[in-house]
């Protein structure tokens, strides 16, 4: 089976519910489980605040693309801003790092990516941004 | 979002609906004059009618437990749904506010 999905939206918080529901339901055709669901929709929501917090804080507006492909049982799911880029990922991937220092944020956006999907890439952009790759099996678990 | 009751042995936030970045600053703002006008030995974050949060509202939560233990109080989480609770379980948050059920 291999379908295709492409967004292109501004990167602002409303558009945060708009992505993850709207990733959800284009792995609807996998009959993913409610727990399944959730994960899909806690990853694609943390990959997004990121674009939404970090990416384009020296900037007025940016935008977000999201690509999500389903690839026989597995979603693929890129998500890409234009924006500042990460100076140091393996930092940046590191549970409760953060560059906020207001105690309002707890640091696990990575960790969260990580653990509710099978598997996450982080890279920097040739040309600015950040890309971040995620993949999730979802043939049913017993 | 969030609304608030005070009850005879604690304070109340009932969270419904759905938290992220778009609704975080209200309910930040909502959450401490709560707090201020009302204090309070024990604070409650019922999360039963909670559809949707992100690592967002874990931030949101931390900061204020901050409060709460400035004030000598205790917080207590109460009913997540089971993606939220996997999402309150890896931020280690269940050792600062427990969890309870009923």
């Amino acid at each position: 089976m291999k379908n295709f999905m492409l967004l292109r939206v501004p990167a602002e918080s409303k558009s945060e519910a708009f992505i993850r529901n709207t990733v959800a339901s284009f792995s609807i055709e996998l009959n993913p489980t409610i727990d399944q669901l959730e994960d899909i929709k806690m990853a694609v929501s943390e990959a997004v605040t990121n674009c939404v917090v970090h990416a384009y804080k020296d900037r007025i507006q940016g935008e977000i693309e999201v690509f999500a492909e389903i690839i026989n049982s597995e979603i693929h799911i890129r998500i890409t801003d234009f924006g500042c880029g990460i100076n140091n990922i393996t930092e940046a991937l590191s549970p409760y790092f953060t560059t906020d220092n207001t105690t309002e944020r707890a640091g696990i956006g990575f960790t969260v990516m990580r653990s509710f999907m099978d598997d996450l890439s982080v890279k920097n952009n040739e040309y600015g941004g950040v890309t971040v790759l995620m993949r999730k099996n979802l043939i049913k678990e017993d | 979002m969030v609304d608030c009751r005070k009850g005879s042995d604690a304070l109340y936030f009932n969270f419904s609906g759905e938290i992220d970045e778009s609704c975080a600053h209200k309910v930040r703002s909502y959450m401490d004059d709560m707090l201020e006008r009302f204090p309070t030995k024990k604070v409650v974050m019922n999360m039963k009618d909670l559809k949707f949060m992100d690592s967002t509202g874990i931030g949101l939560l931390l900061g204020r437990y901050k409060k709460i233990i400035s004030k000598n109080s205790v917080a207590y989480i109460l009913n997540p749904s089971s993606g939220i609770d996997r999402l309150l379980n890896l931020s280690g948050i269940y050792q600062l506010m427990p969890k309870v059920e009923k």
